[in-house]
């Protein structure tokens, strides 16, 4: 009995290992049958081959000959802000030189200065038609001549171009240019950009529509793009300092800049003079300095200029907010998420956090539908519903559900979200918000179809993760009457969604009129946008004749709104007729962007307000030249364009590893990179095998031996 | 006490069994990862055939959350495997997952493990061609470009999309079995 019960325990354990031993043979016959390292996998292993796709107009690896020292003065008065840019390029070489620097400045701020100084002497410059001005700094750089040229690449991307700087010297270029302090819910900010990220310029741009390389394009995608430095070049590479004297017109509280550390001075009871602490920083990060009124009672600011013949009126007015009289109007929401493979990672998150947050601030009277596209379109419901539980719930489960995937068609999705099935309503208002990432090339088109069709709706664009197309979504909101928020990460949503919510759910101001004497007034924009929660009405406008009272008229809460304000008490302003230029100028390249105007008018219009108020824009450019020349002749120009730093938080060695020679040699233009986590790609069976049998041996060993001994016993 | 004593007299006298069948448990488990991933691929071929007649994914089985998205062909290792949609690390037991899907215009990024589906990868060389054959129909051709090596979070591609990319990425180094950091990819271009 005990003999038939080891033999049969024996034969079992037997035919354990001999299957183990097969399939342990097999499995390793299989990995080497593939070939162990493949052949050709060592021969064309260039590291980060792949990324050379990712062309930039290069690398700076070494100091540039030409060094550039920034310095920024910024006088607050009110609620503009005046500043100074002074970059001075210093020759380090033994050769005559010309540089050329590409900036940012703020979305809304206006050049209308430009000083060249060269030792003693001062060069005014003059601003002329772009064409024009650029023929002029070339002809002044053939002579030998020194000039200066400031250029807009676009609407907050400017180019300076100096040249004939002789061997050691320096020559300093100043500009001038205004902004609105920003005002939202109590808070003043200023926000100094430093620093021109990189610019993805996808290829298909640079091609017209026979396939063909467009030389304008190139042109255009060279001008916004830049060498990169290096960061082992450190901070000693384009240092900036800066200096604000705040002068608010109140007592300003609670002075805060969130990226550099500061030094606050008192200048007398509302004056502060601000330093950065460390002296100088590098140009890679933006400058952002917010301060509020003690009081929380934002100051009432009425400011008047005459230029030229006419009037010009700032004005900025804070409407009753917060004032709950009766039942808040109910809503129409429509959120368009983008799921498209562009979002994967990230933005997707982020963009179903902050969707899953918004559908839980819907109210009962509420309506609302969601509609989701990549090269695909649906619509969860077929028309907008009531905000019940089990509605709010299916869109829950609906907006969990998705997946990032597919290309980006935005345009089915916007068209069925402009859908309005009741237009004429004007007991509910409608609001679309969009969480995307913009990574789309038929812009104009998005344009076209929201001014065609808003009907009463207001687009309110919510841009997701680091990159997104930012030019697109703030131009679409503008277009749209809503506003632009930027939501950078995971964590970042739902603050960001909060916050926007928070002010689209508060009672908004809208049909917003102004008067002056009874008689109406040009206004920029012409159309004023709905005021949310927080949001102060800044009137820019001009008239004949500014006397009499100001009067505005808006519905709040269904209720009409009336405000007065007597002219005669607005203090004098050097800023109004600019300010009311430049967003003039903003609201007509944003026609000619949807095709309301063609670009001949456009163009047109800007050159024309631009000579007039002295502005550099996108057909005007400020040139100073010196009248003698100062290169000897024979002496050869050598063209240098100064490399930028890396923004801050951006990986220098993701972008360019393992590229650097090859894309130093190639003047092509810079690409932005999208970041992606790969998953874990090894399942590791073969070890989990290997222990799995050997432990079977040990079993099968120490079975043997035990049995041996039992018989010897 | 006397069934505790009698339990550990039996544990005593059978630990080399119990030891041998843990041994079995753990290369059972271990040997059906592969014999999984290549079942899966038959009646993910299966689901795929039948996803081409009619133009919409089908599931491959009843309760899978993933459906074929495509074909991938390496043409001259002869081999070819179905990819599914979406990167969970289940998706990848069957089949080649797509992580990014850009269609034939933009970039799409295929993974899959080093030692099951993508143990071509090793082999693939510069110009051999690559095959997509999506649900559709549709097939787009790329020829391989360049290899990268990276870390896993430090992959990056052009955003914005770019002219028909694709890229297939695995653990690497190849040969070893552990868990690491780096990822082997291997970049095609789309031929027009």
């Amino acid at each position: 009995m005990r003999r038939t019960a080891v033999t049969k325990s024996r034969r079992i354990a037997a035919t354990v290992a001999i299957l183990a031993l097969i399939f342990a043979a097999f499995q390793t016959a299989s990995v080497f049958a593939a070939g162990g390292r493949g052949a050709g996998e060592m021969a064309s292993d260039q590291r980060g081959a792949g990324r050379l796709m990712l062309r930039g107009k290069g690398v700076a690896d070494e100091m540039p000959a030409m060094q550039l020292g920034t310095d920024i003065k910024v006088k607050v008065n009110g609620p503009v802000a005046r500043v100074t840019v002074t970059q001075a390029f210093r020759n380090t070489s033994a050769g005559w030189m010309e540089a050329t620097y590409l900036y940012p400045l703020p979305d809304d701020g206006a050049v209308d200065s430009l000083k060249m100084v060269v030792g003693q002497r001062i060069f005014e410059g003059k601003i002329k038609p772009r064409e024009e001005a650029r023929q002029i700094y070339e002809q002044a750089k053939a002579e030998g001549r020194k000039s200066g040229l400031v250029e807009q690449a676009r609407a907050n991307m400017f180019r300076n171009s100096v040249a004939n700087v002789g061997p050691g010297e320096t020559v300093l270029i100043a500009i001038e240019f205004q902004a609105p302090v920003q005002q939202l819910a109590g808070e003043y900010a200023l926000r100094l950009p430093l620093v021109v990220g990189p610019r993805y310029v996808p290829p298909r741009s640079l091609m017209n529509e026979r396939g063909e390389i467009d030389l304008v394009q190139v042109a255009d995608a060279a001008n916004v793009t830049a060498p990169l430095a290096n960061p082992k070049l450190g901070s000693k590479l384009n240092p900036v300092s800066i200096t604000v004297e705040l002068d608010p017109g109140f007592e300003p509280a609670k002075i805060d800049s969130p990226y550099h550390p500061i030094k606050i001075v008192d200048q007398g009871a509302q004056k502060r003079l601000i330093t950065l602490a460390d002296g100088e920083v590098p140009a890679n990060r933006d400058f952002k300095l917010s301060w509020r009124a003690p009081s929380g009672k934002p100051a009432v600011g009425l400011f008047k200029q005459e230029h030229a013949g006419l009037d010009y009126l700032m004005a900025t007015i804070t409407p009753p907010a917060g004032k709950q009289s009766g039942p808040a109007l109910p809503r129409e929401m429509i959120f368009v998420i983008d799921n498209s493979g562009s979002m994967a990672g990230d933005s997707m998150i982020a963009a179903k956090t902050s969707l899953i947050y918004a559908l839980g601030t819907l109210r009962p009277q509420d309506t609302f539908n969601v509609i989701r596209f990549d090269d695909t379109m649906t619509q969860l419901f077929s028309a907008p519903v009531r905000a019940d539980e089990r509605q709010v719930a299916a869109a829950t489960r609906f907006a969990k559900g998705l997946d990032a995937n597919g290309g980006t068609d935005m345009l089915p999705a916007l068209r069925a979200a402009l859908v309005d099935r009741h237009g004429e309503s004007r007991n509910s208002i409608r609001q679309i918000i969009f969480l995307t990432d913009g990574n789309l090339s038929d812009e104009a088109e998005m344009m076209a179809e929201i001014a065609a069709n808003r009907g009463r709706s207001r687009v309110f664009m919510v841009g997701m993760g680091s990159a997104p197309n930012t030019f697109l979504m703030r131009r679409m909101s503008e277009t749209g009457r809503g506003t632009f928020t930027h939501v950078g990460t995971d964590t970042e949503a739902v603050r960001e969604m909060k916050a926007l919510l928070d002010r689209l759910t508060a009672p908004v101001a809208t049909d917003i009129k102004v008067t002056v004497s009874g008689a109406s007034i040009d206004l920029a924009p012409r159309e004023l946008p709905d005021l949310y929660r927080g949001e102060p009405l800044v009137l820019l406008g001009r008239t004949k004749q500014l006397t009499g009272t100001l009067k505005v008229t808006a519905t709040i809460g269904g209720k009409t709104w009336t405000h007065s304000a007597d002219l005669s008490a607005a203090a004098a302003s050097e800023s109004a007729a600019k300010l009311w230029a430049y967003r003039r100028i903003a609201e007509i390249e944003a026609q000619r962007y949807s095709y309301e105007l063609d670009r001949e008018t456009a163009d047109a219009a800007i050159e024309e307000l631009g000579l007039e108020f002295h502005l550099v824009t996108s057909r005007t450019s400020l040139v100073a030249e010196d009248e003698t020349p100062s290169r000897p002749e024979g002496a050869t120009l050598t063209k240098e364009e100064l490399p930028l730093l890396l923004p801050a938080g951006w990986d220098f060695d993701t972008l360019f590893k393992g590229q650097n020679a090859a894309a130093k040699a190639n003047p092509e233009l810079a690409e932005q990179s999208e970041l992606l986590e790969l998953p874990e790609t090894a399942t590791g069976f073969m070890s989990a095998l290997l222990a799995g049998l050997l432990l079977m041996l040990i079993g099968l060993f120490a079975a043997a031996v035990r049995r041996r001994r039992m018989i010897a016993a | 006490m006397t069934t505790i004593t009698a339990f550990i007299g039996r544990v005593r006298a059978s630990w080399p069994w119990l030891i041998c069948a843990a041994g079995m448990v753990i290369a059972l488990q271990a040997a059906w990862i592969p014999v999984k991933a290549q079942v899966a691929q038959i009646m993910l071929e299966d689901a795929f055939d039948r996803s081409l007649t009619d133009g919409a994914a089908r599931k491959p089985w009843p309760w899978a959350d993933t459906a074929p998205l495509g074909k991938i062909t390496a043409h001259r290792l002869g081999v070819s495997e179905i990819v599914l949609s979406g990167a969970s690390g289940e998706a990848m037991a069957f089949g080649p997952a797509a992580i990014a899907d850009g269609g034939s215009s933009g970039v799409t990024i295929l993974a899959a493990h080093r030692d099951t589906h993508f143990r071509f990868i090793k082999d693939l060389k510069a110009g051999d061609e690559l095959s997509l054959q999506r649900v559709d129909g549709s097939i787009a051709r790329y020829r391989v470009a360049g290899f990268e090596t990276v870390r896993w979070d430090e992959f990056g591609y052009p955003a914005n999309g770019h002219a028909g990319l694709l890229a297939l990425a695995t653990c690497y180094p190849f040969g070893t079995d552990t868990p690491g950091p780096l990822r082997r990819v291997v970049w095609a271009e789309l031929l027009i």
